[in-house]
C-alpha cells in the first residue's frame, strides 16, 4: 500500500470539502442580504420569542403555560376572556344554573366551524369533556373538573352539566384549557394527540408548523366564526437561555418576548433604543410555604416571626428591578376581594423587633437554625438570588441561621412537602378568580402536601363554593385571608407583573396584559 | 538492596527528575513558564483568605452594602455581581474551589486506576481481558457526558451538589486514562530482561511490581496527569456551567459565575464573565504548558539532550598516530 | 503478518464491538436505574395522584423485575425502538432524526473547521520547529484549547454579533426562513439545496459560522499537537535521511515526503476528537440555541425523563462505537501493519 497515495488522497478530499464549504458560505453570506426581501411578504407576520416550553398541545392534557399559550390560539372554550378579566361567554350564548347550583345548562353559539370546516355542535363538547375524565391525562388537569358528574346534550346546542355538588362558580371552570372543544371525529377518546399531529379546533389560528423545541407557526384560521386577527400569523420562537433571546430581539431576528427576561436582562432593555418593555397589571405570584407538621415550622412563633421578617422591598426592588410588588396576601391585587391580610397582622416592612418579642414569648431559643429550600431554573435564575437576599435578611436578624438547599424542578416538584419543610413555589392562575388562589391552597390535602387542614378554613370554602351572592362569595373569601394569615401554612411575597418586551413598531400589547393573564396574540399589529 | 539511607531512597526519584534537569530550548521554558502560571494559582488557592479582599459571598461592608453589577473601581478591582459580590474575591476562592475539587477527583483516578492498571496489566488473563473492555468502552466516551450523568444522578442523592459530586463526576470519567496508560507500558516493561531475570530469581509479583515496574511507569504519570488535571478544570467549569456543579452559597466557581454572566453579557456588562473567564484560561493553559514541558523532557521521542562537554583523556603516547 | 486480509481485519473487529456495545448499554441502563428517588413522579411533577403513578408504572413496564426490564430494554435496541419520552410523549427515534441532524450539521462543520486550521498550524509547527512560528502556533493551540466552549461562543457572539453585527447569534436559521423550509432530511443546508432555495442557504450557512468556527477552534488543539509530533516524528525518520543523502533539496523532503507521512494519522485523530467533538457540542448548543441532541439531552436531564436520557445517552454510545470501528477500519485500510 502506497502511502503516499493514501495521504494524498487524504489532502484531496479535505481540500475539496473545505473549499466547498469555503464556497457555501461565501456565496451564503452576500446571498443572506437577498432573504430580506423575500420576508416583505411576510412582514405582516409577529414574530415572538419565549423561554416558556410546550409539553402536550393536546388540551386533555395541557397544565403548563407554555403549552397554554399554544392552545389558547387554537382552541376555545364555553366562557373565556377574551376583553380583559372580565368572564364572557365566547362558544356558549350563556349558561343558567339550577337552583340546587348542580345542574348547569349552556346555549351553543350556531355557525361556529372548526378549523377544516366542519361545524361545532353539543356532541363535540361533549366529546371534550367526557374524553378529559377519561384520559386523565399526567398532566392533571383533569382535577379542574372534579366536580364534575356527567355531562349530556339536548339537541346540537344545548349541554347540560351535572355536577356533584352545588357551585355558583362553575362557568369559571368552563374558561380553562379544561373545558377546551376538540372535533369530535380528529381525536381518540383514549390517547393524547401528538404534538406533531395537526390540531383542529375553533380558535383564530390554526397550527400549521410545529417544531418540537424550535417553532410553532400559526396561520389565520379560514374558517374561523369571529374577527379575524389583526396580523397575517405568528411564530414562536422556543429559546432555553433568555440572553440567546435577548441578542435576537437586539438583532431584529424577534419582533416581541413574552416570558421571561431575568431582572437584569430587562432593566437593559428598557434603556434600548427600538425597544419597548409593556407592563401591565399581573397575576403570577410568589410565596413560601411550610409543612406545619414539620420542626422547627410546627412552631407558629417561628411562622411568625418569619412572617415578620420578609424582606419583600429588598427583593422587589434589588432583586427584580421594580417588575415585582409586595405581596400581602396569596390572592393578587386587581382582583376582586383581594385584602392585605399579611400587612395588616404582621406590617409592611420587616420589623425585627417585633419577631423577637413573639420568639421570645413562645420560649424559642434564638438563633434558630432553618432550612429553606427553593429550585434553580424553572422560575428563573434570579431565584437564586431571591433566596439569597431572604438568607440575608434573617442572618442579620440574628434570630435565624438559615441554610438554603436547591433542586432541579423535576425533584423538586415531585418532593414539596413530602421533604421539605419551608420551600419556594410560584402560582398562575388556572382561572383570574380569587377562588383559584385560596381553595387549591387552604383545603386540606392541599397539592403540596403542607399537612395543613384546619376545620374552620374548610367551613368557609364551602361557604365560598356554595355562595349564591358575589356579595358572600367576597365575604368568605376575605375571611379565608385574614384565617390563613393567622395560621401561616404559607408565607406570600411578591406579586409579578405582567411583561412584554417588543419593539417599537409592534402595537396592541399594553391592550392585553391584565388580571386574565392572556397574551392575546391576535390583537397585536406591526407598523 | 534495600534503601537503607534517605539519600539511597531519594535515588528513583533523582534518576526520575533527571531529563528535567537536562532540559533546554522551547522544552525549558514551556516547563517554567507553566510552573510559574500553577503556582500562582496555587498560591492563590492556599491563601485565599489572606490575599482576597472579601470573602466570596460578601455583600456589604460594616452595614453598607456593595453596589449590584458595579464597574470596576478602585473599591471593587473586578467590580461586582448581580449579587453585590465582589468579582475579584469570587475569582480568589474560585481557585481554591477548582484546585480543591481537581487534586480530590485526580487523587481518586490515580488511586483507583493505577492499581487496577497495574494489577491488570502484569497479571493478564480473563481480569485484564474484561477490563480492558469495559475501560476502552468507556474510554472512548465524551467525558462531559458521563460527568453530567454522574453529577445529575448524585445531586438528587444524599451526597446533594457540591465538590464531593463534582469530583466524583470528574474521577469516573478520568480512571479508564490512568487505567489505560499504566497498564500499557506495564505490559511493554514486563518483557524487560531485568523483570524476567527477577521472575526467574524467584521474586514474588508483589516485589517485581514494586520494586521494577512501579518506578519505571510512574515515571509516565506526572506529564499525564497535569494535562489531566488541565482537561478536569474544563470539566468542572463545564458542569457548572450547565447547572451541575458548585450552588453559589456553597463556593465560588468559575464555570457557575460564566453562566450567571451570560444573561449579564448581553446587557453590556462585561466583567462578571469576563475575569472568570480569563482565569480558567490562564490555569488551563499554565498546566498545559507544564504538562507539556513534561511530556517534552521526558517522553525519549521528543526529548532532545543538551550536549555536555565531554572531554577526552589523552592519549598515553602522543606519538602513536595512525 | 503475512496472508492477513483486509476482509478478515473487518470481521475481527466488528466481532469486537459486540462486546463493547453491551457494555455500554448495561452500564447505561444500571446508572438509570440506581437513580435515587422514582422517575416517573419526578418526571411528572407534583400533579399525580399516587394511583395513577401506579398505573403509569405499570404500563412502561417498571413494576417488573430489574432482569426482564433489562432483557426488553437490549430486545428494544436491537429493534430500533428507543422508546417515547415521558414528559413530551415524543417518540426518542423522531429527537434522533431531527435533533440528530442539527447535531451532524453543526459537528460536520466544526470538524472541517477543526481540521483545516489545526493541520495548516500543526504542519508550519513541526517544520519549522522550536522558532517563534512553532512556539507561536503550539501557543495557539493550547490557548484555543484552554478557552472554555462557552466562554469563547459568548465572546463571538458579543464580538461578532452585537458589536459589529455581522452575524447571527442563536439558531439554525431566522424564524420566518425556518417557519418556511419545507422538510426533507432534516439538515437543514441539504434541503434549502434541495429545494433550489439559495436566500435560505445563505441564511443557514451565516447561523452555522459561528457556532461551528467556536467548536472547531476549541477542538482544533488536538489536531495541532498531534500532526506536529507526527511532522517532527517524521522528520527525524531513516528514509527522510536517505532522501536527504541522494540530495532532495530540503523543501522537497518536507513537502513531498514528511507531510504527507505525518498525515496518515489525521484520520486516528479525527476518531479521538469526535468524543471531544460531541462532548463539545453539548455546551455548543446550550450557548446558541442549537436545536441537537446534546441540547435536547440537558433539557431531558434538568427535566429528570429517565426514558429520554437513557435513549439519547445509548444514541451517543453507538455513535461513538461505530466511530472507532470506521476509524480502526480506515487506519487498516491505509497502514498494513496494523492489521492483526
Amino acid at each position: 500500500m502506497d502511502l503516499k497515495w493514501s495521504s494524498r488522497r487524504i489532502v484531496l478530499v479535505a481540500a475539496v470539502l473545505a473549499s466547498l464549504a469555503a464556497v457555501a458560505v461565501v456565496a451564503g453570506s452576500s446571498l443572506a442580504g437577498v432573504s430580506s426581501h423575500h420576508s416583505t411578504t411576510a412582514s405582516s407576520v409577529i414574530v415572538d420569542g419565549t423561554t416558556d416550553t410546550v409539553v402536550n398541545i393536546d388540551p386533555a392534557n395541557e397544565y403548563d403555560y407554555g403549552s397554554f399559550t399554544v392552545d389558547l390560539l387554537i382552541f376555545q372554550g364555553l366562557y373565556g376572556f377574551p376583553h380583559g378579566a372580565k368572564l364572557e361567554p365566547v362558544l356558549a350564548t350563556g349558561c343558567k344554573a339550577s337552583a340546587n347550583l348542580k345542574t348547569w345548562t349552556c346555549g351553543l353559539r350556531k355557525n361556529v366551524k372548526f378549523s377544516d370546516g366542519n361545524p361545532m355542535t353539543s356532541a363535540d363538547v361533549k366529546y371534550s369533556f367526557d374524553r378529559v375524565l377519561k384520559i386523565k391525562g399526567d398532566q392533571g388537569i383533569y382535577t379542574l373538573l372534579s366536580n364534575l358528574k356527567s355531562t349530556t346534550v339536548s339537541g346540537p346546542y344545548t349541554v347540560v352539566f351535572h355536577l356533584k355538588a352545588p357551585q355558583s362558580t362553575w362557568p369559571l371552570i368552563l374558561s380553562t384549557n379544561a373545558g377546551y372543544v376538540v372535533e369530535k371525529a380528529k381525536y381518540p377518546f383514549t390517547k393524547i394527540a401528538a404534538n406533531t399531529d395537526p390540531q383542529y379546533g375553533t380558535g383564530p389560528y390554526e397550527l400549521t408548523k410545529f417544531s418540537p423545541g424550535q417553532q410553532a407557526v400559526f396561520t389565520p384560521n379560514p374558517n374561523y366564526w369571529g374577527p379575524k386577527p389583526k396580523n397575517g400569523g405568528l411564530i414562536i420562537n422556543y429559546y432555553s437561555k433568555s440572553s440567546t433571546m435577548k441578542l435576537a430581539l437586539q438583532k431584529g431576528d424577534l419582533d416581541m418576548v413574552f416570558r421571561d427576561f431575568t431582572p437584569t436582562e430587562l432593566s437593559s432593555l428598557a434603556k434600548t433604543k427600538g425597544i419597548v418593555v409593556h407592563s401591565g397589571n399581573g397575576v403570577v405570584i410568589r410565596y413560601l410555604v411550610f409543612n406545619v407538621k414539620d420542626a422547627p415550622f410546627d412552631n407558629l412563633a417561628v411562622r411568625q416571626a418569619l412572617a415578620y421578617l420578609m424582606p419583600r422591598q429588598d427583593i422587589a426592588s434589588r432583586v427584580y428591578h421594580g417588575s415585582v410588588q409586595p405581596l400581602y396576601s396569596m390572592v393578587p391585587k386587581g382582583l376582586p376581594g383581594q385584602i392585605d391580610a399579611y400587612k395588616t397582622l404582621y406590617g409592611a416592612s420587616p420589623s425585627v423587633a417585633k419577631a423577637k418579642a413573639v420568639l421570645a414569648k413562645a420560649g424559642v431559643q434564638t438563633p434558630v437554625p432553618v432550612t429553606l429550600w427553593w429550585t434553580p431554573t424553572h422560575y428563573g435564575d434570579a431565584s437564586a438570588d431571591e433566596y439569597t437576599e431572604i438568607q440575608r435578611a434573617l442572618n442579620a436578624s440574628g434570630l435565624f441561621k438559615v441554610t438554603l438547599k436547591s433542586a432541579e424542578w423535576a425533584q423538586y416538584s415531585g418532593a414539596l412537602g413530602k421533604q421539605y419543610g419551608a420551600f419556594q413555589l410560584g402560582w398562575f392562575p388556572d382561572y383570574p378568580d380569587a377562588e383559584d388562589y385560596t381553595v387549591s391552597f387552604y383545603q386540606c390535602g392541599a397539592f403540596y402536601n403542607n399537612q395543613y387542614c384546619s376545620p374552620a378554613m374548610t367551613k368557609l370554602i364551602e361557604k365560598e363554593r356554595a355562595a349564591r351572592t358575589t356579595g358572600a362569595r367576597i365575604a368568605a373569601l376575605k375571611a379565608m385571608q385574614m384565617l390563613a394569615a393567622k395560621d401561616l401554612p404559607t408565607i406570600p411575597y411578591w406579586q409579578g407583573k405582567m411583561i412584554a418586551v417588543s419593539k417599537s413598531n409592534v402595537q396592541g400589547i399594553n391592550g392585553t396584559l391584565d388580571a386574565a393573564f392572556y397574551m392575546r396574540f391576535w390583537e397585536l399589529s406591526k407598523s | 538492596m534495600a534503601a537503607t539511607t534517605p539519600r539511597a531512597a531519594l535515588q528513583p526519584i533523582v534518576r526520575a527528575a533527571k531529563p528535567i534537569r537536562e532540559a533546554h530550548g522551547i522544552a525549558r521554558g514551556m516547563l517554567w513558564s507553566g510552573t510559574a502560571i500553577t503556582l500562582f494559582f496555587v498560591v492563590l488557592a492556599l491563601f485565599a483568605p489572606w490575599i482576597s479582599p472579601y470573602k466570596f459571598n460578601q455583600y456589604r461592608s460594616g452595614n453598607v452594602r456593595f453596589p449590584q453589577l458595579a464597574h470596576p473601581s478602585h473599591k471593587h478591582l473586578f467590580g461586582t455581581t448581580v449579587q453585590s459580590s465582589d468579582v475579584m474575591a469570587r475569582v480568589i476562592y474560585g481557585a481554591q474551589t477548582e484546585l480543591k475539587v481537581v487534586v480530590i477527583a485526580l487523587a481518586m483516578a490515580l488511586v483507583v486506576g493505577v492499581p487496577l492498571g497495574l494489577v491488570s496489566g502484569y497479571f493478564g488473563g480473563i481480569l485484564d481481558r474484561g477490563l480492558v473492555l469495559i475501560m476502552d468502552a468507556l474510554f472512548a466516551f465524551p467525558y462531559l457526558l458521563i460527568a453530567i450523568v454522574i453529577a445529575f444522578l448524585l445531586s438528587s442523592s444524599s451526597i446533594g451538589s457540591g465538590v464531593l459530586t463534582a469530583a466524583i463526576a470528574i474521577t469516573v470519567a478520568y480512571v479508564p486514562l490512568y487505567f489505560r496508560v499504566v497498564r500499557n507500558h506495564v505490559i511493554s516493561v514486563r518483557e524487560e530482561p531485568y523483570v524476567d531475570a527477577a521472575r526467574a530469581l524467584g521474586a514474588r509479583p508483589r516485589t517485581v511490581i514494586r520494586k521494577y515496574v512501579f518506578f519505571n511507569v510512574v515515571q509516565n504519570v506526572p506529564p499525564i496527569a497535569t494535562l489531566n488535571a488541565a482537561d478536569a478544570i474544563l470539566l468542572l467549569a463545564a458542569l457548572g456551567f450547565l447547572g451541575y456543579g458548585i450552588q453559589p452559597n456553597q463556593g465560588a466557581e468559575w464555570g457557575y459565575d460564566i453562566n450567571r454572566a451570560v444573561s449579564d453579557a448581553s446587557s453590556g456588562i462585561w466583567w462578571t464573565g469576563l475575569f472568570p473567564g480569563i482565569a480558567i484560561v490562564l490555569l488551563v493553559t499554565g498546566l498545559t504548558l507544564l504538562g507539556e514541558g513534561l511530556n517534552e523532557t521526558i517522553n525519549p521521542v521528543l526529548r532532545r539532550r543538551r550536549f555536555g562537554r565531554i572531554d577526552f583523556e589523552p592519549l598515553a603516547d602522543e606519538s602513536e598516530q595512525p | 503478518m503475512a496472508g492477513t486480509s483486509l476482509r478478515t481485519y473487518l470481521l475481527t473487529r466488528l466481532a469486537l464491538v459486540v462486546p463493547m456495545v453491551l457494555i455500554l448499554l448495561t452500564l447505561v441502563f444500571l446508572l438509570m436505574r440506581v437513580a435515587p428517588g422514582d422517575p416517573i413522579s419526578a418526571a411528572l411533577g407534583g400533579h399525580v395522584p399516587p394511583a395513577l403513578i401506579k398505573q403509569i408504572r405499570h404500563q412502561l413496564g417498571f413494576d417488573k423485575p430489574l432482569l426482564t426490564q433489562y432483557g426488553t430494554y437490549l430486545w428494544d435496541i436491537a429493534r430500533g425502538n428507543f422508546g417515547t419520552t415521558i414528559t413530551d410523549h415524543r417518540p426518542l427515534s423522531q429527537i434522533i432524526t431531527v435533533n440528530g441532524a442539527a447535531t451532524l450539521e453543526l459537528t460536520f462543520f466544526a470538524m472541517l473547521i477543526a481540521i483545516v486550521v489545526g493541520v495548516v498550524i500543526g504542519l508550519v509547527a513541526g517544520r519549522y520547529r522550536d522558532t517563534p512560528l512553532d512556539v507561536f502556533g503550539r501557543l495557539f493551540g493550547i490557548v484555543a484549547y484552554a478557552t472554555p466552549v462557552f466562554f469563547l461562543g459568548l465572546m463571538g457572539q458579543l464580538v461578532f454579533g452585537v458589536w459589529l453585527n455581522w452575524l447571527p447569534t442563536s439558531d439554525q436559521a431566522s424564524p420566518i426562513t425556518q417557519a418556511l423550509l419545507k422538510t426533507h432530511t432534516n439538515i437543514l443546508a441539504l434541503d434549502a439545496v434541495i429545494d433550489g432555495n439559495w436566500s435560505a442557504l445563505g441564511d443557514v450557512m451565516k447561523h452555522l459560522i459561528l457556532p461551528a468556527a467556536t467548536l472547531g477552534l476549541a477542538t482544533a488543539g488536538i489536531f495541532i499537537r498531534l500532526i506536529r509530533v507526527n511532522v517532527i516524528r517524521t522528520l527525524r525518520d531513516d528514509y527522510i535521511e536517505a532522501a536527504r543523502a541522494r540530495g532532495i533539496t530540503e523543501r522537497s523532503v518536507v513537502y513531498h515526503h514528511a507531510f504527507k507521512n505525518a498525515l496518515v494519522p489525521v484520520i486516528t485523530v479525527v476518531g479521538l476528537n469526535m468524543a471531544l467533538l460531541l462532548g463539545g457540542a453539548v455546551l455548543t448548543e446550550t450557548t446558541f440555541n442549537w436545536p441537537g441532541i446534546g441540547h435536547a439531552l440537558v433539557t431531558y436531564l434538568e427535566n429528570r425523563d429517565y426514558t429520554a436520557v437513557q435513549g439519547i445517552i445509548v444514541v451517543f454510545a453507538l455513535v461513538v462505537v461505530a466511530m472507532s470501528v470506521i476509524v480502526d477500519f480506515l487506519n487498516a485500510y491505509v497502514d498494513p501493519r496494523i492489521r492483526y
